[in-house]
């Protein structure tokens, strides 16, 4: 039941977490290496090739988000994987900014963090999706080709701004949006700090899509953050296919 | 003002000069015309250099002289001829005329200098009080400057904001007195004597205080762009002092904060090993039930002390932000959705609803306080209902506040607990037995709404179960759903 699940850098300036997860990760099935600082991971990165890179954000040296920006920049298919504590949603906002995958507050247990590892690993081996692809994700499908939505089935009505922001949403499927990079990427580079139009346009969306507007099963708020669209199918029923 | 002894000097040049000119024109055997002018001469130098009464009385000799020694008959005072007295009378009209407007002309030259030299001085002024030190009080600089600059005898200023009379120079007590008494009358005062004025300080038109100045130099007019000078060095002053404690409160917090970080760091630290670990080998499966039981404590009881951490660190945070509220205009409806969205994992099956009600409403307050707050709530309503019953969160404005409120069905608080579970680390006795609290969160709650200058309570019985309140001072109203129904028009 554990085959190799991937490569993975554990980058902390703490010893004990690095023990603490390298021994379970390793436990895991995951091949794991470990570097102390932001520096160490840059060359780490440079040498070997990994799956996923878990990045302390608050190391002395160049810190975490520098060193994300850096991998970011050489290594674009890298799955980048913050570290974070809580109260620290600047912080997460400038990771993701910075061009990490997705972040995981400290302290985390570990199922949940080998769930996000995994989804990376399968990201970043993926092959490049066709853009005009149907995405499926649960019950909700997406047709960007011919501008269409389905909710089992039926056909739902989106305004063009809607519909940009699923497409944009669900082509992301689990990973965090800031609330900068959506509005840039629906309304263009000009918007950045309208919150209260995302917030309109996801109300609108999730009265669409959802069962249930106030308890979102798809549409999901990182608080603070953005959104994100759920990536695992959401509905047990879903799972029979 | 000059001295009469002035007056007497000038005449008495005056006359000194007509008597050496009548000498030697008369030895000289000038005619009357020649000395008529040479008269005229004298008359016009004394109005120059001494002034017109000067001149008219030098005049006046002269004529007379010009009468006795130069119109026929001579050494006489009569006059046989009827065109001498024409002659006379127009030189000594034309006299007076004229040292009249050349002693006038000399008298504005003589304003004008003294205008542009107070001018000077009240540039000096102006620009000296923008070095004054502020470290040091402002009153005694600016009152030693005026002295200084203004060669004033003595200057009291009063700072009505402090309360407080600076003087300086001589015989300054009843100088402190008018200043005062300008100030409480609020208008112009003169002194004593011609040279003691006292006037307002003022900004705009409020009156921030008064100074009085005694000083024979000075302007009748000079003190009131003295008063405002003084009123801006005032004002300047403490603006610089409301600053410099605004720095040391923002210093204050940094420092505070960058503790509180430092705090997080190291007690997550640790905690983040053992869950790895603890989770980690609940994960792994290669354990026998007693391991796993034992597992599962550690896991446990790690969450539940970063838990408290957090509830503490929120706590300390709070306490700091009494000083400095980030205050942004909060919509309602907004900060509800972002708490369930962090709370959704942890209803354990609990329904949540949110009445629309909320939707337009805002409050202008800390965003991330609020937040910690109103957790709090949904986290307690989410321990203590019984399992499977929904909670719900309305939001509502009455009487210009705006009131949160989170229900929940389950046991009631009894009627002794309901003010002290807002005390930090109180637990009602029930609670400790059915839930793993920290006694921190309703506390947390409190103090955000009372630094919001809000409050909270809570309503409780068995019928219709348990409602906290949160309420806060109503922000301002506002149409969200409109830039919605632009893009579905289309």
């Amino acid at each position: 039941m554990i085959p190799s699940h991937g490569k993975i850098l554990i980058v902390d300036d703490e010893s004990s977490i690095r023990r603490a997860l390298h021994n379970t990760l390793h436990g895991m099935g995951f091949t794991v290496d470990e570097a102390a600082n932001g520096e160490a991971a840059l060359q780490l990165v440079r040498e070997e090739k990994y799956d996923v890179v878990l990045l302390d954000i608050n190391m002395p040296g160049i810190g975490g988000i520098r060193a994300c920006r850096e991998m970011r920049r050489s290594l674009p298919r890298l799955g980048i994987l913050m570290l974070t504590v809580r109260d620290s949603e600047e912080d997460k906002v400038l990771a993701l900014d910075a061009g990490a995958d997705d972040y995981i507050t400290k302290p985390f247990n570990i199922r949940e963090l080998a769930a996000r590892i995994r989804a990376a690993v399968r990201r970043s081996s993926a092959s490049q999706v066709d853009p005009d692809a149907v995405i499926r994700i649960g019950i909700i499908e997406l047709d960007p080709a011919r501008r269409l939505v389905r909710k089992a089935g039926e056909p739902v009505h989106l305004t063009p701004k809607e519909f940009d922001m699923l497409r944009y949403l669900m082509a992301h499927a689990g990973l965090p949006i800031t609330h900068a990079r959506l509005l840039h990427a629906v309304w263009g580079p000009e918007y950045g700090g309208e919150l209260e139009y995302l917030r309109t346009f996801v109300r609108q969306l999730r009265k669409k899509l959802e069962d249930d507007p106030a308890e979102p099963a798809y549409l999901l708020t990182d608080s603070h953050i953005g959104y994100r669209f759920a990536e695992a199918k959401p509905e047990p029923v879903e799972e029979k296919s | 003002m000059r001295s009469q002894l002035r007056v007497l000097r000038g005449c008495l040049a005056g006359l000194a000069s007509v008597a050496l000119v009548t000498f030697c024109a008369f030895r000289l055997n000038l005619n009357l015309s020649t000395s008529g002018s040479l008269y005229f001469l004298i008359v016009m130098m004394v109005a120059v250099v001494w002034g017109f009464w000067e001149a008219s009385v030098t005049s006046l000799i002269a004529v007379n002289c010009l009468n006795y020694f130069f119109v026929p008959p001579v050494l006489t005072w009569r006059v046989s001829d009827p065109q001498n007295w024409i002659a006379l009378a127009t030189f000594e009209i034309t006299a007076l005329t004229v040292s009249r407007l050349s002693t006038r002309a000399q008298d504005k030259a003589r304003a004008e200098a003294r205008q542009r030299a107070e001018v000077e001085k009240l540039y000096e002024l102006s620009r000296r009080i923008l070095y004054l030190d502020r470290r040091l009080t402002i009153g005694p600089q600016i009152v030693s400057l005026i002295q200084e600059i203004f060669r004033t005898e003595s200057v009291a200023l009063f700072d009505a904001a402090l309360a407080r009379l600076d003087a300086t120079g001589t015989g300054a007590n009843d100088l402190e007195e008018l200043a005062r008494s300008a100030y409480f009358q609020d208008s112009a005062l003169e002194g004593a004597d011609a040279h003691t004025r006292a006037d307002v300080l003022r900004l705009g038109s409020r009156p921030v205080g008064a100074i009085a100045i005694r000083g024979r130099e000075l302007g009748r007019l000079a003190i009131v762009p003295i008063a405002s000078l003084a009123a801006i060095a005032l004002e300047r002053a403490r603006s610089f002092e409301k600053e410099s404690r605004a720095e040391a409160a923002h210093q204050t917090e940094q420092l505070r904060t960058a503790v509180l970080d430092a705090l997080a760091h190291a007690f997550k630290t640790p905690l983040t090993a053992i869950r790895t670990a603890s989770s980690g080998l609940l994960e792994a499966g290669r354990l026998s039930t007693d391991d796993t039981e034992l597992a599962d404590l550690i896991d446990e009881q790690a969450e539940h002390l970063n838990r408290l951490t957090s509830e503490l660190l929120q706590m300390a945070r709070i306490d700091a932000a009494e000083v400095t509220l980030h205050r942004e205009r909060v919509s309602v409806l907004t900060l509800i959705e972002d708490v369930l969205a962090q709370y959704s994992e942890q209803l354990h099956g609990r329904r949540l609803e949110v009445s629309d009600s909320a939707s337009d409403l805002e409050v202008y307050g800390d965003r991330k306080i609020l937040m910690a707050a109103l957790e709090q709530f949904i986290n307690n309503a989410s321990r203590y209902s019984t399992p499977g019953s929904p909670i719900t969160v309305t939001a509502e404005e009455n009487l210009g506040e705006i009131i949160i409120a989170v229900h929940n069905e389950g046991p009631p608080i009894r009627p002794d607990d309901r003010e002290r579970i807002f005390e930090r680390f109180y637990r009602a006795e029930e609670a400790r037995h059915r839930a793993t609290g920290t006694g921190l969160g309703l506390s947390i709650a409190k103090k955000a709404a009372e630094a919001h200058g809000g409050r909270t309570w809570v309503v409780s019985d068995a019928a219709t179960g348990t409602t906290f309140y949160f309420a806060l001072p109503r922000g301002i109203r506002r149409q969200v759903d409109s830039v919605a129904r632009q893009d579905s028009d289309r």
